[in-house]
């Protein structure tokens, strides 16, 4: 039988053996709480900002969401994949490695959902991060922001630290481009 | 000794479950409510994407209900495969006037019956005709003897009629049970 273990940083804190401490793991500035004009918290523009986001559109290259995914997956060894959904289960994009599955975004949209629930239930006000530990690696699953979530998937014995590094990198452009 | 059951509330997109759930709990909500986005914030602007989970005790009684409710997009179906297990009613929540969510909503219904063999409570969301609202639970695949209620989820004492006909519904379970044991 598969044995899955779902963790929930700051409920579970003995598992900080396996899941580096914040300060490591997840900088201030990708998880703290959006606020207006900060690069994460950024996914609603005004028909202002629109505006001139389409007039500099022209001269600035606009990352491609599968490309920024694939370059993860590419990057650090042991990585396998990535998917970007939607917080209501919608694929918005996903590492060439991965198939195309409508209930993979749809899992990880329930699986971030339920596991807000159980950070407020270990008095947890915001998310950082879903472990998901099981037999065949990790799965790492992050909210980008207040309405997307990025998953990796990844050996269990992947450099953590340097993963999390080049998925920020990679979420910073991620978020200036299809926000 | 305080008897437990469990409660699936289910339905298609946007029929009324995550309100059924809110107007009934006696216990804070558990919900896992996000905003929509594409064709479906159109519809509404949040929606469920794990459960719902909210309690309904009898005040003279020692009976608890413990509601279930499900995400209703097909995306999301995995979710209602792992909250069904050991449902003692199915609680289906249906718009009236959302007419094409029926035929899909048939197809699921008849499957959950047939798979938990559990009786039915079919609540017929913004309609205010009983015989309307049972035609349209037949034509979803509910048996001739199934509840049926005609009701408003948007307001609160229309959710406590639904508990009123899953209460009365598992009594008459009880009953036959212990029917068919004697």
């Amino acid at each position: 039988m598969e044995k899955v273990k779902a963790v929930v940083e700051g409920v579970a804190s003995h598992m900080s053996d396996l899941v580096p401490p914040r300060h490591v793991a997840a900088p201030d500035e990708w998880t703290a709480p959006p606020t207006p004009g900060s690069s994460f918290g950024v996914t609603e523009t005004t028909a202002e900002e629109s505006r001139s986001d389409a007039a500099g559109a022209a001269s600035q290259p606009v990352p491609d969401p599968t490309s920024v995914l694939d370059d993860i997956t590419e990057q650090v060894a042991g990585v396998r994949g990535a998917v970007l959904a939607s917080v209501d289960g919608f694929g918005l994009a996903r590492s060439g490695s991965m198939a195309d599955e409508a209930s993979h975004p749809a899992m990880l949209a329930a699986a971030i959902g339920l596991a807000r629930q159980l950070a407020s239930m270990g008095g947890g006000d915001q998310l950082r991060q879903l472990v998901v530990d099981h037999d065949a690696g990790l799965m790492l699953i992050w909210p980008i922001g207040p309405q997307r979530v990025l998953a990796v998937l990844a050996s269990s014995r992947v450099d953590q630290r340097q993963l999390r590094s080049v998925v920020q990198l990679g979420v910073a452009t991620l978020v200036g481009a299809t926000a | 000794m305080t008897q437990t059951f469990k409660i699936l509330v289910t339905g298609p997109f946007a029929a009324g479950k995550t309100s059924m759930i809110q107007s009934v709990s006696q216990t804070k909500v558990i919900s896992t409510d996000v905003v929509t986005s594409g064709d479906e914030s159109e519809v509404k602007s949040h929606t469920t994407v794990a459960m719902d989970f909210g309690t309904y005790r009898l005040a003279d009684d020692d009976t608890r209900l413990l509601l279930f409710g499900t995400p209703g997009q097909a995306r999301f179906r995995f979710m209602t495969n792992i909250l069904k297990g050991d449902a003692d009613v199915v609680a289906f929540v249906i718009d009236a006037e959302a007419i094409e969510t029926h035929a899909a909503a048939g197809v699921e219904l008849r499957a959950l019956l047939r798979d938990l063999r559990v009786p039915a409570v079919v609540a017929v969301n913004r309609c205010d005709d009983l015989e309307m609202a049972r035609r349209l639970a037949r034509s979803l695949g509910a048996l001739a003897g199934e509840a049926v209620v005609p009701c408003q989820l948007i307001d609160p004492d229309s959710g406590r009629e639904v508990v009123v006909e899953i209460l009365l519904t598992l009594l008459a379970s009880m009953e036959s049970t212990k029917a068919e044991v004697a």
